[in-house]
């Protein structure tokens, strides 16, 4: 019995090692050097810590990225939730069409996001870009799409939905498939219109799949970076600059490796209790505190 | 409680009609169970009638109004579904409640009328409880409960019992029986077990390929089945089929491959026609001179005796209520009254009067 329990040791030790080296240790070595007033290249390394994290708290720049992290993440999670639960919808009263449009809907996500950020650049450009151009022979002059700090923002959360709505769609769309029709019909049946049928039965039903779906969106989009840096590099000045962007610019720009790594395990801390906390608010307004 | 009208009701999928012009009519507060084989169109025309599919052709009357295009919850019926489809994230309680509550009965009231009918089912202690804290027998309880809850003028039942046990089974077919005795509302009850059709209804109503074979009383049908299918489709062990001619006397028949039964007296069919002679297995008796038939397999219930016999080739199924000593291999004779035979034509497949 021992030395079939030792045996399994053996069978979990490689998933063991590969989640030290590509999780565990950088996660370690993250905290470890936020302890440290360390710039990327000097061979100087000095303790200070929890001196980085007072540090960054009582700086204005991170209180800023935080709440344009908040705005734009809550902003494209809710425009992507509401517009993919509704495609999601759609497609599942289309049937057999469906197949066809999810596919096309579905393409927007197949393309990286790098690419797509470019390919909407080209679209939000100033005057020539198409959006521009098409609204222009309206007659309709169109605002500075990426240059004004209000419409950075609603660009940087457009682009973001243009991408990742169809992600939402498919996986709603996926569980909508597994729902058990006899019960929407029980519902009809009792005199539930579709309004109810969809709020008392459908959305209950798929409070997995939406607690699955938002919390990976969020976190994701907390981890948001590509998009922006391509898009507007968080400018015009701070205006879209995330978290993940003052990270990369502490880290990166200003070499302040330590305080990147601080602000690093900040985020950490952050995206976790609030994906806790949505988990638990979810699944308390739909199953009555009973699970 | 109100009475059900379908006239020429018709159903097409894409370009494939299931029902093909269906008529029945159903009394204020009959018990009527649709029967038949699977893909025969039953549990079809039940969605029709719930509003669950939209009919293409015909009409739908409960009591004098047109149903026909109205949506399933402006109809008044009730469904219990064979899934029971309880709604995973309510209560007991609250599933029985929920079409009160979508029609907006206050709360104290809608209390009222669940606590009611939950006594009615005996499902007081569970009303707290959610679907998948409850056993088998439990959802389907709540199920009906579901349905009893509103006092609508139809009951549906989608093949209720298929996932219960045998035991259960018997069990529930008397509580639903029971139920429909207090309540007196008009039920529709679709299966594919004929012994529950048998059992249950007051009206039975074959089925087959979209098309009604036969309506009437469970007996009416055992008794005087309308054509071939309808004769082998009710009753278990099925009705034994052979096919031949009447002999010259019109007492007696013979099978194509030679067999002669007597009969006794004379059958209703004319002189040497050709007829497929039906006999179930309950109907025939042993006698030392009747036909020959050897004994292939003899296969004991406890109650009764099931004999699958030879008769010159054709395969026949016996039911005896004594327990006879007979063993494999052994050759025995049969006799078949006159008042027993069942007599088809082999064209139509009608029923020879």
């Amino acid at each position: 019995m021992v030395r079939w329990q030792r045996g399994l040791w053996l069978f979990f030790l490689p998933s063991f090692g590969l989640l030290a080296v590509v999780l565990l240790w950088p996660l370690g070595y993250a905290i470890y050097l936020s302890f440290f007033d360390y710039y990327l290249g000097s061979d100087v390394r000095s303790f200070v810590g929890l001196g980085n994290y007072a540090d960054l708290l009582t700086e204005g720049r991170l209180w800023n990225s935080m709440w344009t992290t908040i705005l734009i993440a809550f902003g494209s999670v809710a425009l992507e939730f509401i517009v993919g639960f509704a495609l999601a919808l759609a497609l599942y009263r289309l049937h057999q069409s469906a197949k066809v449009f999810s596919v096309l809907l579905f393409l927007p996500h197949i393309v990286t996001p790098v690419v797509a950020a470019l390919f909407l650049k080209w679209m939000l450009a100033s005057n020539w870009g198409f959006i521009d151009a098409t609204l222009l022979t309206f007659d309709i002059v169109p605002p500075d799409w990426l240059g004004d700090p209000i419409w950075a923002k609603i660009s940087v959360i457009l682009a973001d939905a243009w991408v990742f709505t169809p992600l939402v769609m498919m996986v709603l769309y996926a569980a909508l498939q597994g729902l058990d029709t006899s019960v929407v019909e029980a519902a009809q049946i009792d005199g539930a219109n579709n309004w109810r049928v969809l709020r008392h039965i459908i959305v209950p039903a798929l409070i997995p799949a939406i607690i699955f779906t938002i919390s990976v969106r969020l976190m994701d989009v907390f981890r948001f970076f590509d998009i922006i840096y391509v898009l507007t590099g968080g400018g015009p000045g701070t205006a879209t600059e995330t978290i993940t962007i003052y990270t990369y610019q502490l880290g990166f720009r200003m070499l302040e490796v330590g305080k990147a790594s601080a602000l690093g395990v900040i985020t950490l801390i952050v995206v976790a209790s609030l994906l806790l906390t949505i988990n638990r608010v979810l699944n308390s307004i739909y199953r009555g505190g009973d699970q | 409680m109100a009475s059900l009208t379908i006239q020429h009701a018709t159903k097409s999928f894409g370009g494939l009609e299931v029902l093909h012009g269906v008529d029945i009519q159903i009394a204020d507060g009959e018990f009527v169970v649709l029967v038949g084989p699977s893909g025969c169109g039953k549990s079809t025309l039940l969605r029709l009638i719930a509003g669950l599919e939209d009919i293409t052709q015909g009409e739908i009357l409960i009591g004098d109004r047109e149903v026909s295009h109205l949506h399933p919850k402006d109809r008044d019926i009730a469904m219990v579904f064979q899934s029971y489809a309880l709604y995973p994230h309510m209560t007991v309680e609250e599933n029985m409640g929920f079409s009160l509550r979508m029609r907006d009965v206050n709360l104290s009231e809608r209390k009222d009328k669940v606590r009611a009918s939950a006594e009615i089912l005996g499902l007081t202690n569970l009303l707290g409880r959610y679907p998948r804290q409850l056993s088998g027998g439990q959802r389907q309880r709540v199920a009906m409960g579901r349905a009893i809850v509103r006092d609508p003028k139809v009951f549906l039942f989608d093949e209720p019992l298929s996932n219960l046990d045998a035991k259960l089974r018997v069990q529930m077919r008397s509580e639903i029986r029971e139920l429909h005795k207090k309540l007196g509302t008009t039920i529709v009850y679709v299966t594919h077990d004929q012994i529950e059709a048998m059992t249950m209804a007051d009206t039975i109503v074959v089925m087959r390929d979209g098309y009604v074979e036969q309506i009437g009383s469970p007996l009416d049908l055992y008794d005087r089945p309308a054509n071939i299918f309808v004769g082998s489709f009710i009753g278990s062990p099925a009705m034994n089929m052979l096919e031949g001619r009447i002999g010259g006397d019109r007492q007696s028949f013979v099978s194509n491959r030679g067999t002669q039964i007597a009969f006794g007296a004379p059958v209703s069919p004319e002189a040497d026609r050709k007829v497929i002679l039906g006999i179930r297995p309950e109907d025939i008796g042993v006698s030392e001179t009747g036909t020959p038939a050897m004994v292939r397999q003899v296969e004991p219930t406890g109650a009764d005796l099931h004999v699958n016999l030879d008769l010159d080739g054709d395969g026949f199924t016996a039911l005896f209520h004594e327990r006879l000593p007979l063993e494999e291999g052994q050759n025995m004779g049969l006799k078949v009254l006159a008042d027993q035979a069942h007599f088809f034509d082999p064209d139509s497949g009608k029923r020879i009067e």
